[in-house]
């Protein structure tokens, strides 16, 4: 079984969970790093030999409070390499969380919403 | 203030490792954030200057301590800016300069005086005892005595205390002093050690008080830099009362213009050099951004830059989802998404301006409004 990745929240770097037994996936927090690649590389390594054989039902919380725009990039990798779960005919969906007033964050999901070809659904949450 | 305002900056602080300056409210959450960016500085630019650490930290606690305790609040006044504090730390070669500024009453400032006249005559020595004294008798505004912060001030700094009072209006005077800090504290200072003078800085208050700038950071623009600056705007937009959305907004236009600043700067040595100025205009806040690049890299820049700015909300935001979606590597894109993603926030198009300084190098400047 693939090992479960986890980080906690930094200053500049998001919490990250990706546990494969438990089905808990998330990212969460702030992610402004300036070199993005080096955060994020190790979380698409595991999520592309997840994709191989992913749960049947995988579902990603995603509760970011600010990301700049190099980690934008790299969310988006994330993203369509979890969209490889889709032709494996199991179930991939995404929840996007945003405060109302946050129109920032929300604009950012429903951006990815338009791109994505996922289920990728919009929460608000206060 | 505008585009060309940095400039005028830069040109006059080009030779700084590190010049901040500060224009604005002084809560312990910012004066906390002033220090460590001073202290990231001092440790990571300057090895000479890494002992002095301590001691600077302290003179410029100090001096906030002065402006809090000092400073006059005038409820009902409209300008802003001038009943807060104004705080200047500056490193040129092997020296430190402090500056405080802030308000005073016109009937305090011939008390203040004395105790800085009675200060300036004692020697190290002398100023030892009097220090004790002051401490044992407490007697820490009494007439004859001296303040204890200016006594350390004087004290820890081995040189004289330098000030100036500037009129202000009817009741208040504006307060400067400045303090030199040098790395060998037993060092005679000679005259043209001491280039820079507290008129040089009284002048850059002035010129903030004018252009409403709240601060102006030239130095090292590295992740550990940017976050004390991230958290001084965060707190005064916090005190602007300005709503969440806006609030947002500014943050990830400063994280991107600063980010931008380190990732394509032309390094002088090994740091990232850059300046950074924000200020008010009407209901908006002002960016600038400046930074050296590379004559050869110019023409490039410029087409991208010109492209950027020619653009509409709506081919913005198309650009920004096709970048995107392009399988590169982030940090490899030039003026690249961050840039494009900043446009789509702006009141106006992308500002920017590029100067040639010599057959090497250009300095690029970004003004923006948001």
């Amino acid at each position: 079984m693939l090992a479960t990745l986890e980080f906690i929240e930094t200053r500049d770097t998001p919490e990250v969970l990706f546990d494969k037994k438990n089905n808990q996936f998330k990212i969460a927090g702030n992610s402004l790093p300036e070199d993005s690649t080096k955060f994020y590389y190790p979380i698409l390594d595991w999520i592309q030999e997840y994709v191989k054989d992913p749960n049947k039902s995988t579902h990603l919380i995603c509760n970011m409070e600010y990301f700049n725009s190099s980690s934008a990039k790299m969310i988006y990798q994330i993203f369509i390499e979890l969209e490889k779960i889709k032709d494996t005919g199991k179930d991939i969906k995404i929840s996007w969380y945003y405060e109302s007033e946050d129109k920032l964050i929300e604009e950012k999901g429903l951006e990815y919403q338009s791109i994505l070809d996922i289920p990728f659904e919009m929460i608000k949450t206060k | 203030m505008n585009i060309d305002t940095t400039f005028w900056f830069f040109d006059r602080i080009k030779e700084d490792n590190l010049c901040l300056l500060y224009n604005g409210d002084f809560s312990d959450e910012i004066t906390n954030k002033l220090i460590e960016l001073s202290e990231y500085n001092i440790t990571n630019n300057i090895e000479t200057l890494s002992k002095m650490k301590k001691k600077a930290s302290f003179l410029m606690a100090e001096c906030f301590q002065n402006i809090v305790r000092h400073g006059e609040s005038i409820d009902g006044k409209a300008n802003a800016s001038a009943n807060e504090g104004f705080f200047l730390t500056k490193n040129w070669q092997d020296t430190y300069y402090i500056t405080s500024g802030n308000l005073i009453e016109n009937n305090k400032i011939e008390d203040l005086e004395r105790q800085l006249k009675k200060v300036n005559s004692l020697d190290r020595d002398e100023l030892k005892i009097l220090y004790r004294k002051v401490l044992e008798n407490d007697m820490i505004s009494d007439k004859g005595g001296a303040g204890l912060g200016l006594i350390e001030m004087a004290r820890k700094s081995g040189q004289k205390l330098e000030y100036v009072f500037n009129d202000y209006d009817d009741k208040f005077a504006l307060f400067y002093n400045q303090i030199v800090l040098k790395s060998n504290f037993e060092e005679k200072s000679s005259k043209e050690d001491n280039l820079f003078e507290i008129n040089e800085a009284i002048n850059y208050h002035k010129e903030m008080i004018a252009k409403d700038i709240l601060v102006i950071h030239k130095g090292d623009f590295s992740q550990d830099a940017i976050f004390p600056v991230l958290k001084i705007i965060e707190e005064n937009l916090q005190k602007e009362k300005k709503d969440a959305v806006s609030k947002k907004k500014i943050f990830h236009i400063l994280v991107e213009l600063l980010q931008n600043i380190s990732k394509h700067c032309h390094m002088e040595g090994n740091k990232k050099e850059g300046i950074f100025l924000i200020g008010r205009s009407d209901n908006y806040f002002t960016i600038n951004t400046g930074n050296l690049i590379k004559n050869k890299d110019v023409k490039g820049l410029e087409k991208q830059l010109n492209y950027i700015s020619n653009l509409n909300g709506k081919e913005l935001k198309e650009l920004y989802l096709s970048k995107l979606r392009e399988r590169n590597i982030p940090n490899n894109e030039g003026a690249g998404i961050g840039l494009i993603d900043i446009a789509r926030r702006l009141i106006s198009p992308l500002n920017y301006s590029i100067q040639k300084l010599d057959d090497e190098k250009s300095f690029l400047s970004f003004n923006v409004i948001a």
